[in-house]
């Protein structure tokens, strides 16, 4: 088993694209064409387990109504001109939505699948001005075969120009796979009931040996 | 079970409004008016009112709301407020100076500056912690009220939030929560995977008790 972590930027990449095109849609953390990228969808093979145990991203906050555009205010550039609106909101009003297969993890009260968690609740960077109100309890399980994403939505032109800049627009995902016999093992906790985390595959791993002896 | 959060803000395009746009406006808030961030009208909005079907229970486990403009948060149960005066009278719940949202942010604002300046360098960290949870039963209908003291001004609206935290727990682990509910247990997905654990340990006790008979 290894933790591991995936950082994602809109503006890392050779040519840093133009906001306007992914304002208020969906993008992949993964394969959306935008940012730092990987090869294929991110997927667990028939010997690998995930638990995503944290997700994050770029924070928000409200702030004034005529608050100009481009003011930076605690690090965070408040919003643009979109449509000739000054929105007021400093950071890019994001939220980050996990996707199993086909099915958004996140849901409002009424079960429709909602934009994720907001960035505001779940910071990243955590800074004083910017902690966490959430904590990812219980841990979201990728089982052996699936297929799983992180999908970033953001309502706020708040970028300094018009091409996506460094650190303006980010994610952070910190998960562990379990791969070999600890896939199999964490299979096994789950049919238990067991929370898997690396402390109850190790106290499994124990409990086999004891047997044995 | 199921880690949910739910954010509401005063930002809207148009009124009962359900997901968000890049259109959305700060809009003003009156004092001491109770808005419900689900179905208030204000904000964005979902399509009916929160409420619980037969197979499941929810757990609130943390509500906040922007520590600007005397904002508090208060949660009702059916027709029941949760947070009470001592003397048993109605208040407006939770400040968000006590649980605020975001953590670190400021608790003034200076509607008269139009510059970085206006907002405050306090970083407001919580007071108040939610516990014990609040349980939300099956078929029971919750509404998270928003009020705030002072309310903005129409002029240079303070753009405020509104955060709840919750689990969903459903189908058999509703069940499972309802029999924690009656044993006195707190719900919690550790409970209730401890829960399933001692289920599974019965089962396999019984086969063995019934296998040493035959």
């Amino acid at each position: 088993m290894r933790s591991q972590v995936y950082e994602w930027d809109a503006a890392r990449e050779t040519t840093p694209q133009l906001v306007a095109g992914y304002l208020g849609n969906r993008t992949s953390i993964f394969v959306g064409g935008l940012g730092n990228n990987i090869t294929k969808p991110a997927e667990t093979t028939a010997t690998e387990f995930v638990v995503i145990e944290d997700i994050a991203m770029t924070p928000s906050l409200g702030t004034l109504s005529t608050m100009p555009a481009t003011q930076t205010v605690r690090g965070l550039i408040t919003a643009g001109t979109t449509n000739g609106i000054l929105a007021g909101v400093a950071g890019p009003r994001g939220y980050v939505q996990v996707r199993i297969n086909t099915t958004d993890y996140f849901l409002d009260p009424d079960n429709i699948p909602n934009d994720g968690i907001p960035g505001a609740a779940s910071p990243y960077p955590r800074s004083i001005n910017f902690q966490p109100s959430f904590n990812l309890y219980p841990d979201v399980y990728v089982l052996p075969g699936q297929v799983w994403d992180a999908l970033v939505t953001f309502y706020c032109d708040s970028f300094a120009g018009t091409n996506f800049a460094a650190g303006e627009l980010q994610c952070f995902v910190k998960y562990t796979l379990y791969d070999g016999p600890d896939a199999l093992i964490a299979n096994k906790l789950l049919e238990m009931g067991i929370s898997i985390n690396p402390g109850n595959v190790d106290w499994y791993k124990r409990s086999l040996l004891q047997a044995q002896a | 079970m199921r880690s949910q959060v739910y954010e509401w803000s005063n930002l809207q395009a148009n009124a009962n409004q359900l997901r968000r746009t890049t259109s959305d406006l700060p809009v003003a808030v009156v004092a001491n008016r109770e808005y419900d961030i689900f179905t208030g009208g204000l904000g964005n909005n979902i399509t009916k009112p929160a409420e619980t079907t037969a197979t499941q229970f929810i757990v609130i486990e943390d509500v906040a709301a922007s520590p600007l403009l005397g904002g508090a948060v208060q949660i009702r149960i059916n027709t029941t407020d949760y947070f009470q005066n001592p003397d048993v009278t109605d208040m407006s719940g939770i400040p968000g100076l006590a649980s605020p949202y975001p953590r670190g942010a400021p608790s003034s604002i200076d509607t008269a500056l139009a510059t970085a300046g206006a907002v405050g360098d306090q970083n407001i960290l919580k007071s108040f912690d939610l516990y014990p949870d609040v349980y939300v039963l099956p078929g029971q209908t919750f509404q998270i009220l928003y009020s705030s003291r002072d309310g903005t001004a129409t002029n240079s609206t303070v753009i405020v939030s509104c955060f709840l935290k919750y689990t969903l727990y459903d189908g058999p682990d509703a069940l499972i929560a309802n029999k924690l509910l009656e044993l006195g247990v707190t719900i919690n997905p550790n409970n209730v995977d401890w829960y399933k654990r001692s289920l599974i340990e019965q089962q396999q006790r019984s086969r063995a008790v019934a296998g040493g008979q035959a």
